[in-house]
Parts: C-alpha cells; sequence; structure tokens
C-alpha cells in the first residue's frame, strides 16, 4: 500500500512540510472567512494554476479531479435550482481552492515529514497526559496491520468458499475482528518487550 | 498485561480495521443507495474498545488520512479530505465512536444476547445519529445547503446505516461468544 | 544526547565486524537468575519455589506442552510478574543500552511493527537515540555487511513466511542484546529455512535459549533443561536431556 505522495519532483517538493501546511491552513480560514467573489475568484485562480504549475505530477489524481468537478457542478446546479446562485459560486471557489491546495500538498510532500510536523503540533498535549511521539509508532503499526488484516480476510474468505463455495462477505468480519483481538495481546506483548514499557 | 502496551496495539489495530473496510468495495442497495463500510468499522470500535481507546482508533486513522494515506473508501486520502462537503461526517466519526464506546460501557453486556442489543442500540444513537449530525452541520457549513435540503440528503443513508447497526450486533455477539472474557465498552 | 556523544558507542556497536566479535560496551556481571519463583495464573499453579541460573551461552529448552516453557520465557522478558521470588537479570552499566533480553514470538505476523524491512530494524536501534534518518543509514550498513542491502526498503507485506522470521532473526540480532529467547523458531521454516537459523544461531554471538519440539536442534547444546508441569525433570548435557526425554515420550505412547 502507498501513499499518495508523487515521486515526480516539483517545485513545492521542495518546501518545508510545515511551511505547506501552515499556508494551507490560512488559505483555508481565509477562503471560509470572506463572501467577496473577487476576493473568491482571485483565489481559484491562483490555485488553479499553482495545481497546474505540477505538471506531470498531478497525473495520478484525475479520478478525484473528476469527482471534484462533479461535485461542483452539482452544487452550482442545487442553488441555480434554489434561486441562490451567487451562493453556489461562492462554495464552488472555496470547494476549488481548498481541495487543489490541499491535493497539492499531498502530492508533493511525504507523509512521515508530515507525520513530525504533526506531531510537533500535537506536543502541548502532554501536560495533558498524552504521548504525541507515538503518533509515528502507532500509524506505522497500523499501515503495517492494514496490509496483515486484508491477507487474513482474503484467507478467511478462501477458507469460507471452500467449505461452502460462495463468498464469505460480511460473515467473515466476525472471525476477523476476534483473530485481531486476540493479535492485540500479542502484539502488546512484542512492544513491552521492546519499548521495555 | 501492560496496560499501556495494549492501548497502544488496540488502537493500532482498530485504525487498521477501518482502513481494510475502506478497502472494501462500495455495495450498492437497489435504488442506487450507496453502502460504505467505514461507519461500521466506528461502530465496532466504539463498541469493542470503548469510548476512550475508540476516540483514540479514530483519531489516529483520521491523522493517517490527513498526512496523505488513501485510506477512504474508494483510495481517497490526503487533507483536502477534510474541506469536502462530507467532512462533516469524517469529523462525526471519532465523536461518534466515543459515544457508542460510553453507551456500550453504561448498557448491560453480560451475556451475548444482552450485548448485540446494547451494541445495536449504542451503534443507532453513535454510529447513526451523531454521525449524521456532524455530517449535516458539515454540508451546511461547507456546500452551503440549507438545513431542510441537508437532513433530507442524510435521511437517504440511514437504511443503509441501519443495516451496518446490525450488523455490528451481529459482529459483538459472535465475539462475545469467542471471546467471553472481553470486556465491551472498554 | 546529542548524536556526536553518540558516535564512539555507534562505531564500536556498529562496525561491520561487530557481526562477528561481540562488543559489548561493558560486561553484564551476572547470569539470568530465578530464585524460589511461584508464579501463579488464575487457578493454575505454573511455577512453585523455581529456582534456576542460566548461564551457558547455549540452552535448549524442551518438555511437553504446556509445561511452562513460554511461561519461563515471559517471566524472563517482564511479560509476567512472579506471585513470590525473583528474576535476577544480568546488569549492564551503561545508558543508552538496549534491553537485556530480546525474544522471538512463534509467529512472525505478530511481531513485526512495523511495515518496511528497514524500519522494523531500526526500531532495535531506538536505544541509541538516533534520528530517523541515521538509525536507517546505520540499519542499512548493517544489512549491506550482512550480504543483505536489498532487503532494506522492501515491505513486508511482500516478504514470505520465512522471510519474516529471518526479519524478526535480523531484529534481534542488530539490537545488540545480552541474551535471545528464541520460542519454536523452527516450527514454521522449511528445512532449507531451519538450516540456516541453525548456522545463524551457532554464529551469534549473544546467550540464546530455545524453546523447541524439534528436539535435534538442540542436541548439541552443551545445556538442554527438560521442563515437565513446571518443574525442572532433567538438566545437563543436549545429549543426555533430549535421548531422556524422548525415552518418557515413548514409554507414556505404550
Amino acid at each position: 500500500m502507498g501513499s499518495l505522495y508523487s515521486d515526480h519532483p516539483t517545485w513545492l517538493h521542495g518546501l518545508s512540510a510545515g511551511l505547506k501546511l501552515l499556508v494551507l491552513a490560512l488559505l483555508g480560514a481565509g477562503v471560509f472567512a470572506t463572501q467577496a467573489l473577487t476576493v473568491l475568484f482571485a483565489s481559484a485562480g491562483a490555485c488553479v494554476l499553482t495545481f497546474a504549475s505540477l505538471g506531470r505530477a498531478t497525473k495520478p489524481t484525475q479520478p478525484l479531479l473528476i469527482g471534484l468537478l462533479i461535485t461542483s457542478v452539482l452544487i452550482g446546479l442545487f442553488h441555480v435550482y434554489m434561486q441562490q446562485p451567487w451562493l453556489g459560486v461562492v462554495s464552488v471557489l472555496r470547494l476549488l481552492c481548498t481541495t487543489l491546495m490541499g491535493l497539492a500538498l499531498t502530492l508533493t510532500t511525504r507523509y512521515t515529514d508530515l507525520l513530525a510536523v504533526l506531531e510537533w503540533l500535537l506536543s502541548p498535549l502532554r501536560f495533558f497526559g498524552m504521548h504525541p511521539e507515538r503518533l509515528s509508532l502507532q500509524v506505522a503499526l497500523m499501515l503495517r496491520f492494514t496490509e496483515h488484516f486484508f491477507v487474513v480476510w482474503r484467507r478467511l474468505d478462501e477458507a469460507h468458499r471452500l467449505r461452502t463455495g460462495k463468498a464469505g462477505g460480511f460473515k467473515i468480519l466476525a472471525p476477523l475482528t476476534i483473530h485481531m483481538l486476540v493479535a492485540a495481546r500479542r502484539v502488546a506483548d512484542t512492544l513491552h518487550v521492546r519499548f521495555q514499557r | 498485561m501492560n496496560t499501556s502496551s495494549l492501548s497502544i496495539a488496540l488502537v493500532s489495530l482498530f485504525a487498521a480495521l477501518i482502513a481494510v473496510l475502506g478497502l472494501i468495495p462500495k455495495i450498492d442497495l437497489p435504488l442506487g443507495v450507496p453502502i460504505t463500510m467505514q461507519t461500521l468499522g466506528v461502530m465496532l470500535a466504539g463498541c469493542m474498545l470503548g469510548p476512550k481507546r475508540a476516540l483514540q482508533a479514530l483519531a489516529l486513522f483520521l491523522a493517517a488520512v490527513a498526512i496523505g494515506l488513501p485510506l477512504l473508501s474508494g483510495g481517497r486520502g490526503g487533507i483536502g479530505m477534510f474541506f469536502a462537503p462530507t467532512s462533516g461526517y469524517l469529523i462525526g466519526w471519532p465523536v461518534g465512536a466515543f459515544v457508542v464506546g460510553w453507551i456500550m460501557h453504561t448498557l448491560p453486556s453480560a451475556t451475548p444476547r444482552a450485548a448485540a442489543i446494547s451494541a445495536f442500540m449504542a451503534s443507532v444513537i453513535g454510529g447513526l445519529l451523531v454521525v449524521h449530525v456532524f455530517g449535516v452541520i458539515g454540508l451546511v457549513n461547507i456546500a452551503n445547503l440549507p438545513w431542510e435540503k441537508a437532513i433530507v440528503g442524510t435521511l437517504v443513508f440511514v437504511p443503509g446505516d441501519l443495516i451496518k447497526c446490525a450488523l455490528c450486533a451481529t459482529v459483538v455477539h459472535t465475539v462475545a461468544r469467542g471471546l467471553p472474557d472481553w470486556r465491551f465498552g472498554g | 544526547m546529542s548524536s556526536r556523544r553518540n558516535d564512539n558507542l555507534l562505531f564500536k556497536h556498529l562496525h561491520p565486524l561487530s557481526v562477528l566479535t561481540f562488543e559489548a560496551q561493558t560486561q553484564p556481571t551476572a547470569n539470568i537468575r530465578l530464585d524460589d519463583v511461584t508464579l501463579r495464573r488464575g487457578h493454575t499453579t505454573v511455577f512453585q519455589s523455581l529456582t534456576l541460573t542460566l548461564n551457558a551461552p547455549r540452552i535448549g529448552l524442551i518438555g511437553d506442552n504446556g509445561a511452562g516453557k513460554s511461561s519461563l520465557f515471559r517471566l524472563i522478558c517482564g511479560l509476567d510478574q512472579p506471585q513470590s521470588g525473583h528474576v535476577q537479570l544480568p546488569s549492564v552499566e551503561t545508558d543508552h543500552c538496549a534491553p537485556i533480553v530480546g525474544m522471538m514470538f512463534q509467529n512472525p505476523d505478530e511481531q513485526i511493527i512495523f511495515p518496511t524491512v528497514e524500519e522494523e530494524l531500526a526500531l532495535s536501534l531506538r536505544h541509541l537515540r538516533l534520528s530517523r534518518a541515521e538509525a536507517q543509514t546505520q540499519v542499512r550498513i548493517w544489512l549491506a555487511a550482512r550480504g543483505l542491502a536489498d532487503w532494506a526498503p522492501r515491505a513486508i507485506g511482500s516478504l514470505s513466511q520465512g522471510q519474516r522470521q529471518h526479519v524478526c532473526w535480523l531484529a534481534l540480532l542488530i539490537g545488540n542484546h545480552h541474551t535471545l529467547l528464541l520460542d519454536e523458531p523452527f516450527s514454521s521454516l522449511d528445512l532449507p529455512g531451519q538450516a540456516l537459523l541453525r548456522k545463524e544461531i551457532e554464529a551469534a554471538p549473544q546467550q540464546i535459549i530455545v524453546s523447541t519440539h524439534v528436539l535435534d536442534h538442540v542436541r548439541h547444546f552443551e545445556r538442554v533443561i527438560w521442563l515437565d508441569k513446571g518443574h525442572v525433570r532433567a538438566d545437563g548435557l543436549g545429549l543426555d536431556v533430549c535421548a531422556q526425554y524422548e525415552t518418557d515420550v515413548a514409554a507414556r505412547m505404550g
């Protein structure tokens, strides 16, 4: 399982994760703070240009862009039907800005870098007894076991097919859950031995 | 058994379960109403883990989505998901999981039958009601839909979600029989 | 905690030669010892006043299922606490040291934590407090010294069962523990895999305790312990103890 990060180098790849995240946060706050059409049109234009400047890196996002287009058209049509077209335009412009820039961030930033920023942002939570530095460990553990459980799901499905001739479907969910709860104890043991916690 | 390690393991593994449920393709009921399975993961997390760990599992899952991992059904991910009109539902997931867990903790679950009934009620309130409330708030604020239209829109998904609540209850029933010592609701 | 301070430790710790010769920062002062240990689980008494000193470089642990082999390992790692008595581990004087005891569980799928090989091995270096990049560089150097450079970026999901178990073994080796506990490590390996692990165990510098049902893998150890319902039934040369156990099983089968 990969991430949505693109290996094609672009100018955005060189910027730090924290900076990009900050710009996105400001942009997101900005477009929702205003309803001025000129401001929104200008922002949307800038966002489209920025996104387009990424060139080949955007290729895998085509299905997502099509989805975005369809959603925009639906929202627009809906507001026309409700006889408040300008509200529809505002919504669509906001959506365009934030979605395109969100995609640009995801395409050009390694998830491990974003994880590091996220951990740093969450560090004040230490005062509440939480452990933000565990976040990387938990994300890694989650990824590792997403793959593993998908394999277990397929194995249970095959066993079901062999015995009943039909696909397992939702009947497999319960055995999978039990398998996972049992695995949790063993994983906890491993964590204890390797982290001495 | 070290509870800190067990917490880390359970939270991460249930986040993984929610990701796995996203890998399963969408099912279309007659009339073209889609069922995606991930809200089932929200309900299961609440029922199995209890409020605190279920909240952590969903928070972990959403954090992973935010940093760009394609874990939402359809292989979607990235921070853009939180700006989409349906992002209200996403925010509703950790809250819903917490509510499911809290109700499950409060209601009886000593026998498999009791656990299943409690799971169904907890799923309806936390997994269905709470999530849809947040979803509607999101639709109103981001897509600028008026309240009535947003509510009608969200009601379309309620039948599918009720089925998921029943599924969650079934799974809880089976787990209660397979792991009789498991403390539902944490 | 700067990386500069770790440089000496790092060099001594991870110089490729250290793969072949054990470079401990200091010498540990004692062996693993159980003093009058009693362990109860629910209504069962697993061990009653067990006293044992584990001082040989290679120790085999054999016995029926339920005899207490896994429980003994869990006590040594600290996963379970005895109701009475004391489990003594060797003491090591440096800070920044790895856990004294490393353990390999039976199922590699339930103990590999990270999705790629280099991340999983880097976890074993956690006690050195390196940055993520530094740790991964060290892992790559270490793997290259063993001829496994191409393993570093591989996803665990793409490895076979035997390869995954080998990753668990590598993670133990790189961790610089004093003692390694291997719980039924041969059970899911094919013949070549078993032969490879046996060779690796012979070459490893740490103290290794192997719990197994395949007696041939521990028969040549200088010390094998036969556990029977929580008691030490025999303790001595591998050849002798294995033969005694085999005779006992044959007699029970009639």
